[in-house]
């Protein structure tokens, strides 16, 4: 673990920067990222993480506002990783990075309680606009993945599970996501604010992540029935 | 006051049941053992000696080799004829040797005996028809006088008889002579046999002490199927033609089994050259963009940084494609159609036509061959492009469906659309598409009017492959690959279990 001086690009900043903790096994990739985010005039990379294990020693304590998830560590992978700190903190942005677009993996992950995900090669403009919707609440979704979660959500629940389901409005959200609508033009389409697609877009999250803890539930309690 | 349990008969109830059981068996035992056992397969009879004696009277006289001596063997011989065109009603033939015999009719053997004291009848009337035929018997003297005694008795429907008997016409055969019980003539070696003894003088004066009937002789036909040869020809071939199916299968397994192995190999190859490469490539784009960050907004190092990301990101997304052709661990109809919406995303993202995604819900994951997923993606690819360089419309509706037995892609555009009789600037990429559907057997349909859009259809037939329960599989693709598979399959699976365990730690 390594805590990175703070070094703000601009002497006097406006804002105080957001704090991103990156957790990424590469040694190359990890420079790279965090001084892809110390660019950015109003986010800071506190600290980085080489596996799972470390992050789940660190994260809380370092209590930052973004955290960047590889998703292929060794040992822990990024997934179980990502499913204990939401145990432990359970309003912390995670957001998966991929070299790949898995839509298996990553439909997983959200599930698992991240908040989004970007791939790794992404551009500096779209991965600033990326963290920045995070913290907003909504993160973006791909139409794929947002299929994904329909399908999920219109699959009947086992009956000793407690049912979550969206709201009409959200299901709207997502199925002009699935149809490749972007954010603004969904907005647009139903008459809202981009603000309040991205508070949708929250909501949705959390749902899946307190269905697929429902569903661990349930599983644990047949296991031990 | 005497106790019951005191008294001699007295025995507990338990001990009594298992009395009772055994005397039940052993009566069940005794009345088995008290039915009449056939013995031997050969109605035997024996015959009163009056009868025998009677018998005796149809015989020849006892012959033998002009020498007698102990351990010898005296082959006999001679013919007789039946005349053309009779009929045989009745044909019994008596014979016994001192000490023993074996008797030949038209060379096959036909009966063996080793008690002279007895007469054995053999009933020969079914071995009998018109011409001419050849007895032959072997005798064995053990010790002291030896000689065949014989009568064969034949009755034509006619009421003609013709009697055999032994006498000086038999012939007495060298041993040295080969096939003997066959010849048809004697040769100049042989000399007739001589007559040792007659009925009733010694040394057989108390003779025959009895009589055994055979049963009626008959040649059995036995058909050609029925032969034992041919069994073991018909055996021999099926044998042959299990071992080359066998062969055969295991060739195709091997070959098949290789196959799989080659394309699993691509497949890895393929995956570890994109997660190394891809790794390094990441690298790279971050690098420049972070240069690029360096620099003066409008220099001109940085619009070249800028391009070189561009170009870099552009491998990273071709190199995709092919390990997506290639990959066996995503092969579904789900994934295909995943991986098109991407594409179709991405190439229209920084064009002026808005990609509009109507993807069937829960697509099912069925397995789609790589030609068949690969001609397809190519076909749906050149139509996009075609859309966004000559129709000028504003959207793009990509839809995939599920029919009954195969699956539809559709690509429709609100562009210029074109009178199909002028299609001329199209014509390459058309036959390109009908060229790759006809391929795997799926179809292309283009419907299009001027002003009106244009919608290219393209239907294909799914099959699965991976049919047949998992250890046939395993038998004939071997278990290797199967694990191989496995293996690529049970990477997600890993991750749900750690999952799993991680909440059910918590």
């Amino acid at each position: 673990m390594k805590i990175e001086p703070l070094q703000p690009a601009n002497p006097a900043p406006v804002a105080p920067r957001l704090k991103v903790v990156l957790v990424e096994d590469k040694p190359d990739l990890r420079d790279s990222w965090s001084r892809l985010i110390n660019s950015f005039s109003d986010f800071v990379c506190v600290g980085t993480c080489v596996s799972g294990e470390e992050a789940l020693r660190t994260i809380p304590t370092l209590r930052p506002d973004v955290v960047l998830m590889d998703i292929f560590l060794p040992r822990m992978s990024g997934i179980e990783c990502t499913t204990r700190l939401r145990e432990v903190l359970p309003k912390l942005p995670i957001v998966m990075l991929t070299g790949v677009e898995d839509n298996e993996l990553v439909f997983m992950a959200l599930q698992a309680g991240a908040d989004g995900f970007l791939l790794k090669h992404t551009k500096p403009a779209d991965l600033h606009l990326a963290l920045l919707e995070v913290r907003r609440g909504g993160a973006p979704m791909t139409s794929e993945i947002a299929r994904r979660v329909v399908e999920s959500f219109r699959r009947p629940a086992r009956p000793s599970e407690p049912g979550v389901h969206l709201s009409v409005r959200e299901e709207e959200v997502l199925i002009l996501l699935s149809k490749g609508y972007s954010n603004k033009e969904i907005a647009e389409q139903l008459s809202l604010s981009v603000d309040t697609v991205g508070s949708h877009l929250k909501h949705i999250y959390e749902k899946m992540h307190v269905r697929s803890r429902a569903e661990a539930v349930a599983r644990y309690m047949a296991a031990n029935a | 006051m005497t106790s019951l349990t005191n008294h001699p008969l007295w025995v507990p109830a338990r001990w009594k049941r298992r009395l009772v059981g055994w005397l039940g068996l052993w009566l069940i035992a005794l009345v088995v053992g008290s039915r009449p056992v056939r013995a031997g397969l050969t109605p035997m009879e024996e015959v009163g000696t009056n009868d025998a004696v009677a018998v005796a009277n149809s015989l020849g006289r006892w012959i033998w080799d002009t020498n007698t001596f102990d351990k010898q063997t005296c082959r006999l011989w001679r013919t007789f004829e039946i005349p053309h065109g009779a009929t045989v009603s009745l044909a019994s033939l008596r014979i016994t040797v001192d000490n023993g015999y074996r008797l030949f009719l038209d060379g096959r053997e036909i009966g063996r005996g080793s008690d002279w004291r007895s007469i054995t009848v053999y009933d020969v009337k079914w071995l009998l028809g018109p011409g001419t035929h050849v007895l032959a018997v072997e005798g064995f003297n053990d010790r002291l006088a030896g000689g065949l005694i014989f009568g064969l008795y034949i009755k034509l429907l006619d009421q003609r008889v013709i009697p055999v008997i032994s006498d000086t016409t038999w012939w007495i055969v060298p041993l040295t002579q080969k096939n003997w019980e066959t010849a048809q003539v004697p040769t100049p070696e042989w000399h007739p046999a001589v007559v040792v003894g007659r009925v009733g003088q010694p040394p057989w004066d108390r003779w025959p002490m009895g009589m055994v009937v055979e049963p009626p002789l008959r040649i059995i036909s036995v058909a050609f199927w029925q032969t034992l040869w041919f069994q073991a020809l018909v055996l021999a071939l099926l044998g042959a033609a299990l071992l080359a199916c066998l062969w055969l299968v295991t060739q195709l397994a091997v070959q098949s089994r290789a196959q799989r192995l080659l394309q699993l190999q691509r497949a890895r190859i393929a995956r570890d050259i994109h997660d190394d490469l891809g790794a390094r490539l990441t690298q790279l784009v971050l690098l420049g963009e972070l240069a690029q960050n360096e620099l003066a907004a409008n220099s001109g190092v940085r619009q070249q940084i800028n391009q070189l990301c561009e170009k870099a990101r552009e491998l990273g997304y071709a190199m995709d494609e092919v390990v997506w052709a290639v990959s066996s661990r995503r092969d579904t109809v789900r994934d295909f159609a995943a991986y098109v919406c991407k594409y179709a995303q991405l190439y229209l993202k920084d064009t002026p036509v808005r990609c509009r995604l109507d993807i069937e819900m829960d697509l099912p994951p069925i397995p789609f061959e790589l030609a068949l997923r690969r001609n397809l993606f190519l076909a749906v690819k050149e139509a996009i492009s075609n859309v966004a360089r000559h129709s000028g419309a504003s959207e793009l509706h990509l839809r995939i469906y599920r029919l009954a037995d195969g699956l539809q892609v559709v690509v429709e555009d609100n562009g210029r659309g074109f009178a199909q009789t002028q299609a001329d600037p199209l014509r390459n990429g058309l036959q390109n598409m009908a060229h790759r559907m006809a391929e795997v057997k799926g179809r292309f349909t283009l419907t299009s009017q001027p002003g009106g859009g244009c919608r290219i259809a393209f239907e294909m037939p799914l099959t699965t492959t991976r049919t047949g329960p998992r250890w046939l599989r395993k038998f004939f693709f071997g278990a290797d690959q199967l694990s191989e598979l496995d293996n690529l399959s049970a990477v997600a699976n890993r991750e749900a279990e750690m999952k799993g365990t991680a909440s059910h730690e918590n």
